[in-house]
């Protein structure tokens, strides 16, 4: 069982060091990097619209849920004051009113 | 120092405590799956993947081959490597004392705090950085232990609503940075692409649904260069 975790540790490990290594003998130029400055925000998005807009596994169908409407609020709030507690607190807030 | 260490615990902070579900989860459900405490422990010490943890665990209690677990957890882990590309240039001069840790906590929880342009640049947003990823690993730890010794007292905690709570902070991080049209074009790209990926239940609908919103955005801005 052991050496199976190593195993899998071996993998996740592989899988974020691989680009940082340094005798990998390739470079990334100007076109490429601007590419991959989009990668943030789009991954980011990847990962946070399926928990909103498929909470149970379906795509929600009502407007009137938790999700949607705190995400709508964190939205705004992310907008407006750009601040990390105020955004995360904020929209918890409206989540829980409707939860 | 203090400032960088300061800002890196209080940035993820919001994170720590929102994954503690899951965290407890991949004590509990080891656990149950046969596991031993160290076994169930040395998941998150050593693997540290999260939703690569909870599926590999089930899949061992199967008693899957190691070529179909190491797969499965590749495919699970493949947007990682997109991370490692997007922040190639800043981190492959630093030395491997640095470049080691900071790959090891290479998390999406990281990475969302890696966007800025300056990241990684000088020894205090390296500090910064390491602290950020560090805690995390340190609190991912510590509710896998909580969910090791008493997941069995525990209710499932997963169906409290700590998930929107994941997403208001990735909201909380992206928004901020849509700050023109190509950006936003790439974000809605990628949500919606991510949608119909989950519905058809495309396993690399992640890294996918990433590289559409980027070219979107690519296309977009060079677009806008030109003219």
């Amino acid at each position: 069982m052991i050496v199976t975790i190593v195993a899998l540790a071996c993998v996740t490990f592989a899988t974020r060091y691989l680009f940082l290594a340094k005798n990998l003998p390739f470079t990334i130029g100007p076109r490429f990097q601007r590419l991959l400055s989009f990668s943030a925000p789009c991954v980011l998005t990847a990962i946070w619209v399926p928990i909103v807009f498929m909470p149970n596994g379906e795509l929600v169908t009502e407007l009137n849920n938790p999700y949607l409407l705190g995400a709508l609020a964190a939205i705004f709030l992310a907008f407006k004051f750009k601040n990390l507690y105020l955004t995360t607190f904020g929209s918890l807030i409206v989540f829980y009113l409707f939860f | 120092m203090k400032v960088a260490i300061k800002k890196g615990l209080l940035d993820m902070l919001p994170l720590n405590l929102a994954v503690l579900p899951w965290g407890l989860l991949c004590g509990s459900l080891a656990i149950q799956n046969g596991f031993t405490a160290l076994e169930a422990q040395l998941m998150s010490v050593l693997v540290f993947a999260g939703s690569a943890q909870l599926v590999a665990v089930e899949l061992m209690a199967k008693e899957a081959s190691l070529l179909t677990l190491m797969v499965t957890t590749f495919i699970i882990s493949a947007r990682h490597l997109l991370y490692g590309l997007a922040i190639r240039n800043k981190m492959v001069d630093k030395p491997l004392r640095w470049r080691g840790p900071i790959a090891f906590f290479l998390t999406d929880e990281l990475f969302a705090f890696s966007h800025h342009h300056r990241a990684y640049q000088g020894k205090l947003r390296l500090v910064y950085a390491l602290v950020a990823g560090g805690s995390f690993y340190l609190a991912w730890n510590v509710w896998t232990f909580f969910g090791i010794v008493a997941g069995q007292f525990l209710p499932d905690l997963t169906n409290l609503g700590l998930d929107f709570a994941i997403a208001a902070i990735f909201i909380a991080l992206v928004v901020p940075g849509v700050s023109n049209l190509p950006v936003l074009c790439a974000c809605l790209v990628s949500g919606i692409s991510i949608l119909y990926f989950k519905t058809i239940q495309f396993e690399f609908g992640l890294v996918a649904s990433a590289l559409l919103g980027m070219s979107t955005g690519y296309v977009l801005q060079a677009k806008e260069d030109k003219s």
